[in-house]
């Protein structure tokens, strides 16, 4: 087995105005090349989870435990080095496409500036460098490059910022509930180019999501949240078919589905 | 009640057709669904049966008398009979007001309606709106909250409660569901599902999500860039010759 | 009921504008309310031979070039500025926020025709404007309020009318047409209760500057004639003794000040107050 990329120990977060906590006993590991789901509804931390990876937590929290990623405890770091950390070696994408770029600028200026920042090129590379991943994610690269966000569809917003964030070549990839704000279709879309980039570059993914369906389709393990505490993990066909805790029957039967299809169980019987 | 759609279309400028050429029929008690991506016409189909948006050519017909028509009379008696569920119920409960009275707005503009899931005469408004959260599976001390101290779902539950009021003939459904969590989005279609069986309505429902079209509707109608694709009944849907865009669709949506 | 009450008005004045504007406008609604009590004189009283004094036991704040009692006048002179200021304000609001709600809620030809008539009003500064309709209809407080109204009701529709273009896109709008609620019930139901904290704070703001707009046009003969004891109309008596005794302008110049400072921190007060409200209630 190969090591954890990140792994995430005992962390415990409480909100120290209400004392009240939010996270207790979160324990999560994503190796190298994996994705790894995070799936639980709204409120059950899962975003928290992410926030405090990235070091954003706000100042009325209490944090405990430690974040390891590549053997450094991310909270012991300085946050000048953590933001060196961020974008370069992990990437977060967000839910809300509209905020991932500045709606006055166009779109291949603010990559341009992004990847000059956390990597020491040059203008014409960096140009380059922003052409080819917006080609990657399957984009019109010329046209996005020239366009301001408003002028593209929310799809290809949520895609170049993907871009932006895969123009790093980060280690990891956070992915905040990347397809909530999008429709199934485009939501496909922009994950299945995650999963050819993964494959490519070999960068891990933690994948946030309420979606179960999404999860089992995407990941190579998951985690399943509830009020701040892991209650299961495993992988998909475990949580599917062999889930433990009531909570994650819950979510597997409220887990909506086409209807079975009469042919295929047909065949499904003949091949048996 | 039979809502017939024949010929609409809707330009926003010369190239672009919100709308184009849309034909199809809903029958009584039926429950349709609309399928299509954002930016399909879908949204714009919606209001344009509403009466909130207008449209250039073809006929919309309830019951053979046109839509929203210009004489208050006549609007009125449409309005008695369609209602709207939006898809952010955040945004169609007005923050400053208690939910009780939000709920209760349609039903004071036609005080001639007695709503027939009242157990006993002569209650006050505020009994009236208890009795509407009950229905939709929320508790009676909720009537005093503001929409603020509700949840996503109960938001949505309160504004089906708002819409189921006056008992409308034809509820249309623009994505009720899209903004909620999937845990959340299975109770309200199952709420939704309930509703329709005991009342008997018509449902347009219209998401971008072909499982909880499947899981509420016997009759799907895929739109693509303002135009019908396909038109099939839950019982074809993997049928070989479903067009491509369906079939992409249905392989979005599945789990394998 | 009487809780929340409460804790709505202790919230309130944890705002440090908040309590000292509470504080400077309880100490002004006293003096006008209890003034009529407190004033030693009658402030018509004319007599010659105390003119031009200074403070003394007797007259507090001194008298004036006909004798008469200063602190009275003053006293007096804060029911008439601060009541019509007040006044000027709601018939502006009654005006302008009807005219806003309307043209903005049903837009088309009703809203082009008042906002053609607003863009044609505020195309003059309202000082000038107003000094131009009070002097057609002739120096009284009668006219002079007349004028200010016509000036600021435009202020009311414009910023009504504004928040009603960005709120009636709100999908609730849409549902209360979709109810068959009428045009006015909508407008009652949904709209004016999103506009009224603006509303308010804007008035508050508001009573310190048509406030100055009356001392302004009675200081330049306008409004309240003489004998009538208001703050501006003070000021301007005061103007020729300014060398000898000062004071004469400086007590009113402070009074409407104090008057105006206050407004303006209530206003900055209610403001904060209800902009904590409005993050509350979209949370």
């Amino acid at each position: 087995m190969s090591e954890p990329l990140i792994s995430i120990q005992d962390l415990h977060v409480e909100n120290r105005v209400c004392e009240k906590s939010l996270l207790r006993k979160v324990n999560v590991e994503v190796k190298k090349g994996e994705i790894v789901g995070l799936i639980g509804e709204s409120g059950s931390g899962k975003s928290l989870t992410a926030r405090a990876i990235m070091g954003l937590l706000p100042l009325e929290m209490n944090v405990s435990g430690r974040i390891l990623y590549k053997n450094d405890d991310l909270m012991k770091i300085t946050s000048k080095e953590h933001r060196k950390l961020l974008g370069k070696e992990i990437g977060i994408i967000f839910q809300d496409y509209r905020g991932s770029f500045t709606p006055f600028i166009k779109i291949g200026k603010q990559m341009i500036e992004t990847i000059c920042t956390h990597q020491l090129v040059r203008k014409k590379e960096a140009k380059n460098i922003a052409f080819r991943v917006l080609c990657e994610m399957g984009l019109n690269s010329e046209r996005v490059y020239h366009s301001y966000p408003f002028q593209l569809s929310g799809g290809q917003v949520q895609r170049a910022a993907i871009a932006m964030v895969l123009a790093l070549r980060p280690a990891l990839i956070i992915c905040d509930e990347i397809t909530t704000a999008l429709d199934l279709m485009n939501g496909e879309k922009v994950l299945s180019y995650i999963d050819q980039v993964r494959k490519e570059t070999g960068c891990a993914v933690l994948m946030i999501t309420h979606d179960l369906a999404q999860a089992y389709k995407r990941t190579d393990r998951m985690y399943v949240m509830h009020q701040g505490e892991i209650v299961e993990e495993g992988l998909p066909e475990q949580i599917r078919c062999h889930h433990k805790h009531p909570y994650t029957k819950k979510l597997c039967s409220c887990l909506l589905s086409l209807p079975e299809d009469e042919s295929v169980r047909k065949e499904r019987v003949i091949s048996l | 009640m039979s809502l017939v759609v024949d010929g609409l279309s809707k330009h926003y400028s010369k190239s672009v057709h919100a709308l184009d050429n849309i034909s199809f029929r809903v029958n009584a008690g039926e429950c349709i669904g609309i399928v299509g991506e954002s930016g399909s016409g879908k949204s714009t189909l919606a209001r344009v049966l509403l009466g909130l948006e207008s449209y250039k050519d073809g006929r919309i017909t309830i019951n053979g008398k046109p839509i929203a028509p210009k004489k208050r009379a006549l609007l009125r008696e449409y309005r008695k009979s369609v209602q709207m569920i939006f898809q952010d119920a955040t945004s169609t409960l007005n923050p400053k007001l208690p939910i009780w009275k939000s709920i209760l707005e349609p039903l004071d503009n036609f005080k001639e309606i007695t709503p027939s899931f009242l157990q006993a005469e002569g209650l006050s408004r505020k009994e009236v709106a208890e009795e509407l959260l009950e229905i939709v599976g929320l508790e009676k001390q909720m009537v005093d909250r503001y929409p603020g101290e509700l949840s996503g779902g109960q938001k949505q539950r309160v504004s089906i409660a708002r819409a189921l009021s006056i008992e409308p003939t034809l509820l249309v459904c623009d994505e009720p569901t899209a903004s909620l969590d999937v845990t959340v989005q299975v109770q309200i279609l199952r709420l939704l599902k309930d509703l329709q069986k005991k009342t008997n309505m018509t449902i347009l429902f219209i998401s971008h999500d072909i499982r909880a079209v499947t899981f509420l509707c016997e009759k799907v109608i895929v739109l693509k860039n303002g135009s019908i694709v396909d038109q099939f009944g839950l019982e074809g849907i993997y049928h070989k010759e479903r067009h491509p865009y369906t079939k992409a669709l249905i392989k979005a949506a599945s789990i394998e | 009921m009487e809780t929340t009450l409460i804790i709505k008005t202790s919230r309130l004045l944890r705002n440090p504008n908040m309590s000292i504007g509470m504080l400077l406008a309880m100490l002004l609604a006293g003096v006008t309310f209890l003034g009529g009590a407190l004033v030693p004189h009658d402030p018509f009283q004319i007599d010659m031979s105390n003119r031009l004094q200074g403070a003394s036991s007797a007259h507090w704040l001194g008298t004036d070039q006909l004798g008469r009692d200063v602190f009275s006048r003053m006293v007096f002179g804060a029911k008439l500025t601060i009541g019509l200021g007040m006044f000027a304000i709601v018939m502006a609001i009654c005006i302008g926020v009807p005219i806003g709600l309307f043209s903005g809620y049903i837009g088309g030809r009703i809203d082009a025709f008042f906002m053609r008539i607003i863009d044609g009003i505020l195309a003059f500064p309202d000082f000038i404007l107003a000094i131009a309709i009070a002097g057609m209809l002739g120096p009284s407080l009668t006219n002079m309020i007349i004028a200010i109204v016509l000036v600021r009701w435009i202020v009311y529709a414009r910023v009504v009318r504004g928040l009603v273009l960005a709120e009636k896109e709100k999908e609730y709008v849409l549902v209360s047409k979709v109810s068959y609620s009428s045009t006015f019930k909508t407008i009652r139901m949904h709209l004016l209760p999103q506009v009224m904290p603006d509303i308010i704070v804007m008035a508050a703001i508001d009573v310190g500057k048509v406030i100055l707009l009356i001392s302004a046009l009675s200081y330049i003969g306008l409004g309240a004639q003489p004998p009538i004891p208001e703050w501006g109309a003070m000021l301007n008596d005061g103007r020729g003794y300014f060398q000898v005794i000062p004071s004469l302008m400086i007590y009113p110049g402070l009074a409407i000040m104090l008057t105006v400072l206050c407004c303006n921190l209530l206003g900055d007060g209610l403001k904060s107050y209800f902009d904590i409200r409005k993050g509350r209630d979209y949370l």
